[in-house]
């Protein structure tokens, strides 16, 4: 091999190696980044509708999401500060009040309002409620299933 | 014996350019060919990178631990070989002065 060429493909392999391994470590940063990010950030849920007195409790969800990520499974309920009573919530038969896009994967700002039954037989009094929900997140070549749970949620039923 | 040490460590410096030169290019291909035909979960594919890299390190620092301490206890030896040469220079040169001073 000629000496010129030898130098060309040694500055080449330099070049490529250096590129590679610059690569290597923003993919490997961007992935700890993304798999330890929150589905929402700074985000709440609250009940809209409280005390409630008719026969559906709607709920708000605040905040901003920052990967693409698709609802997969939601389980809430609602423990009662007294009896301790635990009541869940069908989520099968929620209704969207302002969002289309709660089951979607739009980033960015979120200002979600559902509304859900009241469980039948749901006595009068003061309840903590806590929403479980299960994601699948995309983000480039990087997938993830990522779980957020929202406790502390105040429901008055009168 | 130095001389074999020597080439021994020329050859280790040579294995380890072309090391650095192959491994990451090698490596980030593979991964991605592997990752977007989905033959392995991207996951499993980041623990091996930072396995690799943390193996690569900590050898290659080992290594050059002990190549730095072969490397100036040569320096120092020779080094301490110059001294006494010159010295012993010196004292050819004093011997060659007298001989001419007597004659």
């Amino acid at each position: 091999m000629r000496d010129n060429t030898f130098k060309i493909i040694k500055a080449a392999t330099n070049v490529t190696s250096g590129l590679s391994m610059a690569a290597l470590i923003v993919l490997g940063v961007m992935y700890v980044s993304f798999t330890n990010a929150f589905v929402f950030n700074n985000s709440g849920i609250s009940v809209t509708n409280n005390p409630v007195t008719g026969d559906q409790i709607n709920f708000i969800l605040e905040g901003s999401r920052e990967h693409k990520c698709v609802l997969t499974r939601v389980h809430s309920h609602a423990i009662n500060n007294e009896t301790g009573e635990i009541f869940d919530f069908d989520f099968d038969k929620k209704v969207y009040l302002r969002s289309d896009d709660y089951l979607g994967n739009a980033t960015g700002v979120v200002d979600h309002q559902w509304g859900i039954p009241r469980p039948e037989n749901m006595p009068a009094g003061v309840y903590e409620v806590s929403l479980y929900s299960e994601f699948d997140c995309v983000y480039l070549l990087f997938t993830k299933a990522k779980v957020q749970m929202f406790d502390d949620i105040v429901l008055i039923i009168e | 014996m130095d001389n074999i040490k020597n080439q021994q460590i020329k050859k280790q410096v040579e294995r380890w350019d072309l090391f650095a030169r192959i491994s990451p290019t090698l490596f980030l291909l593979t991964t991605l060919f592997l990752t977007i035909f989905e033959i392995v979960k991207i996951e499993y594919a980041f623990y091996v990178g930072l396995i690799g890299f943390a193996v690569t390190a900590v050898t290659w620092w080992w290594w050059a631990i002990f190549t730095i301490k072969y490397l100036i206890t040569t320096l120092a030896r020779a080094s301490a070989n110059l001294t006494d040469v010159d010295q012993e220079v010196a004292d050819v040169r004093e011997d060659i002065r007298k001989l001419k001073n007597e004659g």
